[in-house]
């Protein structure tokens, strides 16, 4: 495609107020771009301004310019089908961030014109990559409240649904509950039933959704759209054609039998929530406690039984509250009976604080806060909890006849991730160790036994406790494969109403997923994106980089180590590109080359400091837009240059600004550790460590190190920003200008 | 090595204190803002968190033998600033009589005092007293007058019948009151560990009555701050009431006592009433007569005032109230009937009167009234061990 450019300099929003607007459209000639390529429009988001370009294109214009404000903003006006088009933001990055009318204010409008340009010549208009023989059909893994609503949801939005289910029946833990909390109207009744088999009807007589029952996934082979899922029935094995996957899997209770201070094991008269709802659903709503079978009138709830604690559980289950005034409700059904739950604190969010009212309200049913230190023996099968720290006594006893544990969730994605990652570990210590790893450890029930080279399961998240949580908060029912959608509580504690919830939620991104698929567009955070990655494998040396650090497993390898890429499981960061030392992986507007170029053509007068910045699109970027609307100062000496991720960070870009004699190079990614922010796992963290062996270019160029630095923003940090950048400006001046620059 | 303790919920308990008046007990979450805004209570182990949840899971063996209930004076800081609305003020107030009723003697009388359905009865009493007093008189239909034919209280009933009546039922209230307080104190002993021992306690019962007197306590409140000029008035109305009867009690039986004695009688001795207006014995029960309306009057408009924030109190406050109130009322107004010679009116007006004072003392040591001596012996004792300075 011949290129012919249309650049479009808007004078709004204060931009002609700082920028010379006449000398910045002669700096933008150049080469193929003449005088005449080159407007400009006092508001070129106006339907004026909109026509002028398309007029233009009319007129044969396929590679517009934009220079105005952000490319977070005006998406929607400055959208040109057919045409590449390149944004320039000199609304925040100059007018509102630089002295008017300077010198130095019209270099750094200059230089970010010349960038946009230079990337618009290298840039091609992308052909979506669509994939043939797709299925559209969904694979829901898990037969509880959470997998049949998905299931349900999906088929009510037209979609085949497979379900597969490992018992003999569908329901799940619902299956044992004798009642559950209402979910809209916490007055009367206080405990409704859960109609479960209701909705176990409804799913078995959808002619959208086929059930299979006592059955496991064998095999989870391909990609979303193209996935072939092996399905074992009874030792006879089925394989059929999914576009994506929601995983149900749900939880297990946590083991009780490693809570022997609280009595479990020691005494029959100690149950565990669940087993306390097989008794009332047993006794009909009557409590009949396990040791004597006589009706239980005292009955003690010990919350957060092994939960919050980091022997046991670490987190909060955060239904066993709920759960244990619902339960104190059954034991209230006589009016004789008292239900006393010992709490640290009751965690009864959003509306479920009225039934937490309503509960309290009850004079049978008392609460106290309370450090429960044990269990102990009451004689005639009662038993004292014992507890300290309470305001019944800083040690105290209550007696009795039955004693409730809430313990919490595990979910069923923890035993397959333990295992996985002792695995990793042992292989590190070499095969001998690997095998006797193997033999030693048991082997856990698999989920989803994925055939990819990342392994088999969702792999573990450090502070998700085996959840298959998101990478970020963000993002809901993604896990770090794409095309698999975690609802309920294999991705976080919940009750039955938020599985519900949650499962609408997972079932309409396996929708979303399919449909993204199937138009080759990349699925979130990219969903507009139709560049995908174009490895020039003629050129891979098979190092496996890209394949092992591809943070959602979408490169596969063959034998002999060349990777093949599945496209419809990668989401676009470029993680790939920063990786591979051949610097063979390039998108259609997003490639070492571009970025590279972008870099190359900064004008770097001798007298001045210029520094690069690359920043993180999702998180430094749009901090950077937010100072600027808080018309906070940047130094005239930076130029920012926008990644997807920073796990695209290519070091040969470090290289090539210091030979042309940029003075500083600057990383500025997003959170990592803790309190992680990436939208791809770990961008800003592989960035860094990437960035750990730039000091060998460095020395190899004779540089200060310090000359390079990385630093972590997230995206409310705007404020934080100025000082961080101002700092760093203010060390490479003391280091002094690059001795590249006279060359 | 704190001792371990055995906590036993009581039920029955729990909604007694509900059906006392404290409706809003459940509602409690333990925050901790009722203790921290409260100006009053100690710093260490608070008041009045710890008494709500002992209050909600009636564990009354924690609430009654403690001096704390006491310590509180209601001044309805916790109440307005409880985010739950549990309103402390109310729950303890509810306690408070709860514990009254727990230590007084008989206990009969003390729950009868505490239940609306019993009103009738324990006016009946004094009511049936006195009707038999007057119609063995013959006073039910042929009220004497004086001989300047004036109106005269002690022709309708003489003195001594009214003593013979009084004298009684005053010791019976202070017997039982002794009692009671002393069950209080006996057990404030045991729960608290304490070896009983007399050393200092005088000092520690002035250091109280100075604080009473004073009334320097109700000073710490913010909710509920003008409390201090009702409850002073009222007070202080009754002290000066108690000088009056005391003086009253000499001009009567003075002449006859000095007589008796041998010696001669003191003019100021008026013998039997009424005395004359001018007299300073009627300047004082005139003067304490309107100063306890006034301050009874600022109580029931202060509750009213406060209503929102810290409740309008429950059957047990409004019986002792109205108690007041009647008592002032109609002493007033029978002083004035009888000065204006309005006789219909005046007898029936004075015979209330009889009833109502009746009620106040016979009922003294079950009704609100006991919370003078039982708190006074709570902060006695909570100086005693040092939770107070």
């Amino acid at each position: 495609m011949e290129k012919k450019y249309g650049v479009y300099i808007c004078k709004g929003c204060g931009i002609a107020g700082a920028i010379d607007i006449e000398k910045l459209a002669k700096a933008a000639k150049s080469g193929a771009i003449k005088e005449e390529n080159i407007k400009t429009h006092d508001i070129m988001c106006s339907p004026g301004g909109i026509q002028m370009v398309k007029d233009d294109m009319k007129g044969g214009v396929n590679t517009i310019i934009i220079a105005a404000c952000s490319p977070r903003v005006k998406y929607e006006e400055f959208d040109f089908p057919g045409a590449v088009t390149e944004r320039v933001n000199i609304r925040e990055f100059v007018a509102w961030t630089q002295p008017p009318m300077t010198d130095e204010t019209q270099s750094v409008a200059e230089d970010y014109v010349i960038m946009g340009i230079a990337k618009a010549q290298r840039a091609e208009l992308p052909e979506p990559a669509v994939l043939e023989n797709l299925s559209r059909d969904i694979l829901v893994i898990g037969g509880g409240i959470t997998g049949m609503t998905a299931a349900l949801d999906a088929a009510k939005a037209g979609y085949k649904v497979i379900l597969v289910e490992k018992e003999l029946q569908l329901g799940g833990f619902a299956n044992k509950l004798y009642k559950k909390i209402p979910t809209r109207d916490f007055k009367e009744p206080l405990i409704v039933d859960t109609e479960v088999e209701k909705i176990i009807k409804e799913v078995e007589s959808n002619p959208n959704i086929k059930v299979y029952k006592s059955s496991k996934v064998e095999k989870t082979k391909g990609q979303p759209g193209l996935y072939e899922v092996t399905i074992s029935t009874n030792g006879s094995s089925e394989t059929v054609k999914i576009g994506a996957i929601v995983l149900a899997a749900g939880w297990i209770p946590y083991d009780a039998s490693k809570l022997g201070y609280l009595g479990y094991g020691v005494s029959k008269n100690v149950v565990t929530n669940i087993e306390f709802e097989e008794l009332a659903k047993k006794g009909k709503g009557k409590i009949f406690r396990p040791s004597d079978g006589k009706e239980a009138k005292k009955v003690a709830f010990i919350q957060c039984a092994g939960q919050r604690n980091p022997d046991y559980l670490p987190y909060c289950s955060s239904m066993c509250c709920a759960t244990s005034l619902k339960q104190a409700r059954y034991v209230r059904q006589n009016a004789d009976a008292l239900a006393m739950i010992f709490y640290i604190d009751i965690r009864t969010p959003g509306r479920l604080e009225s039934f937490y009212r309503e509960a309290q309200n009850d004079p049978g049913i008392m609460l106290t806060k309370a450090d429960v230190t044990g269990v102990s023996d009451a004689g005639n099968g009662n038993l004292f909890v014992e507890m300290e720290n309470s305001l019944l006594g800083e040690k105290a006893k209550v007696e009795a006849d039955l004693v409730v544990l809430a313990t919490g969730m595990v979910p069923a994605t923890r035993a397959p991730q333990e295992y996985l990652d002792g695995l990793t570990q042992a292989a590190t210590k070499g095969d001998d160790a690997k095998k006797a790893y193997i033999e030693s450890t048991p082997k856990p029930e698999f989920i989803l036994n994925l055939d990819y080279r990342q392994g088999p399961e969702i792999p573990s998240l450090e502070g998700a406790y085996g959840f298959a949580d998101s990478n970020f908060i963000c993002f809901q029912y993604e896990t770090r494969r794409t095309g698999v959608y975690a609802a309920g509580c294999v991705r976080q504690p919940m009750n039955m109403t938020e599985a519900q919830e949650d499962a609408a939620g997972a079932a309409f991104k396996a929708i979303q997923c399919i449909d993204h698929v199937a138009r080759g567009v990349a699925v979130h955070p990219r969903a507009w994106d139709l560049t995908f990655p174009d490895p020039q494998l003629i050129r891979c040396t098979a190092c496996k980089r890209c394949t092992e650090e591809c943070p959602f497993g979408a490169i596969e390898e063959d034998e002999k180590g060349i990777p093949t890429y599945m496209l419809s499981r990668c989401r676009r960061c470029g993680t790939c590109m920063g990786a591979c030392p051949e610097r063979i992986v390039s998108f259609k507007d997003y490639s070492v080359d571009i970025i590279g170029s972008m870099i190359k053509s900064v004008d770097v007068p001798e007298e001045e400091f210029r520094i690069i910045a690359l920043v993180c699109e999702n998180d430094a970027y749009p901090a950077l837009d937010t100072l600027a609307l808080h018309r906070k100062s940047i130094d005239p000496s930076i130029r920012f240059i926008p990644l997807r991720c920073l796990g695209g960070m290519n070091l040969v870009w470090i290289a090539d600004a210091f030979s042309k004699g940029i003075d500083g190079f600057l990383l500025l990614g997003c959170k990592f550790g803790e309190n992680y922010q990436c939208h791809f796992i770990k961008g800003s963290e592989l960035a860094n460590y990437r960035f750990s062996k730039v000091g060998e270019t460095l020395d190899r160029l004779q540089l200060e190190s310090e000359r390079v630095t990385m630093m972590q923003v997230a995206i409310d940090e705007y404020h934080k920003l100025p000082e961080m950048i101002n700092q760093f400006v203010e060390r490479v001046k003391e280091i002094g200008h690059n001795p590249f620059k006279e060359f | 090595m704190a001792q371990e303790t055995i906590a036993s919920p009581d039920l029955k308990f729990v909604n007694d204190v509900i059906k006392g008046g404290g409706e809003s007990l459940k509602k409690c979450y333990q925050c901790a803002t009722c203790s921290v805004v409260c100006n009053l209570t100690p710093d260490s182990t608070p008041f009045p968190r710890k008494e709500m949840l002992y209050a909600q899971w009636g564990l009354k063996d924690k609430l009654f033998p403690n001096p704390d209930i006491w310590l509180c004076h209601q001044c309805s800081d916790c109440t307005a600033y409880c985010p739950r609305g549990a309103k402390p003020g109310e729950v303890l107030n509810a306690v408070r009589k709860m514990s009254i009723e727990h230590y007084s003697v008989p206990s009969f009388l003390g729950r009868a005092v505490g239940s609306r359905q019993y009103l009738v009865l324990l006016l009946a009493i004094p009511a049936a007293i006195f009707l038999i007093i007057l119609a063995s008189l013959g006073h039910l239909s042929n009220v004497p007058r004086t001989g300047g034919g004036q109106i005269s209280y002690h022709e309708f009933l003489p003195s001594l019948y009214i003593d013979s009546v009084f004298v009684p039922v005053a010791l019976f209230a202070v017997i039982c009151l002794a009692i009671g307080v002393s069950r209080y104190w006996k057990d404030m002993v045991r729960a608290s560990g304490l070896r009983p021992s007399q050393g200092g306690i005088a000092n520690l019962i002035s250091a109280t009555i100075y604080e009473i007197l004073s009334h320097k306590r109700f000073e710490k409140c913010n909710v509920t701050k003008e409390r201090k000029i009702s409850h002073f008035l009222v007070f202080y109305s009754f002290i000066g009431l108690a000088i009056t009867t005391a003086w009253a009690v000499a001009y009567l039986y003075g002449p006859s006592i000095m007589k008796f004695l041998g010696l001669k009688p003191f003019s100021w001795m008026l013998g039997p009433s009424p005395y004359p207006l001018t007299d300073p014995l009627k300047w004082l029960a005139n003067a304490s007569a309107l100063a306890l309306l006034t301050g009874i009057t600022l109580v029931v408009v202060y509750r009213y005032r406060n209503k929102e924030k810290s409740g309008l109190g429950g059957y047990y406050d409004w019986l002792f109230i109205l108690v007041v109130y009647s008592i002032a009322a109609t002493g007033i107004l029978a002083e004035l009937f009888r000065l204006a010679d309005i006789a219909i009116l005046a007898y029936p007006v004075y015979f209330i009167h009889l009833v109502v004072v009746f009620f106040l003392f016979a009922y003294a040591p079950f009704s609100k009234m006991a919370h003078m001596v039982y708190r006074a012996t709570a902060m006695v004792f909570a100086k005693h061990i040092q939770r107070e300075p």
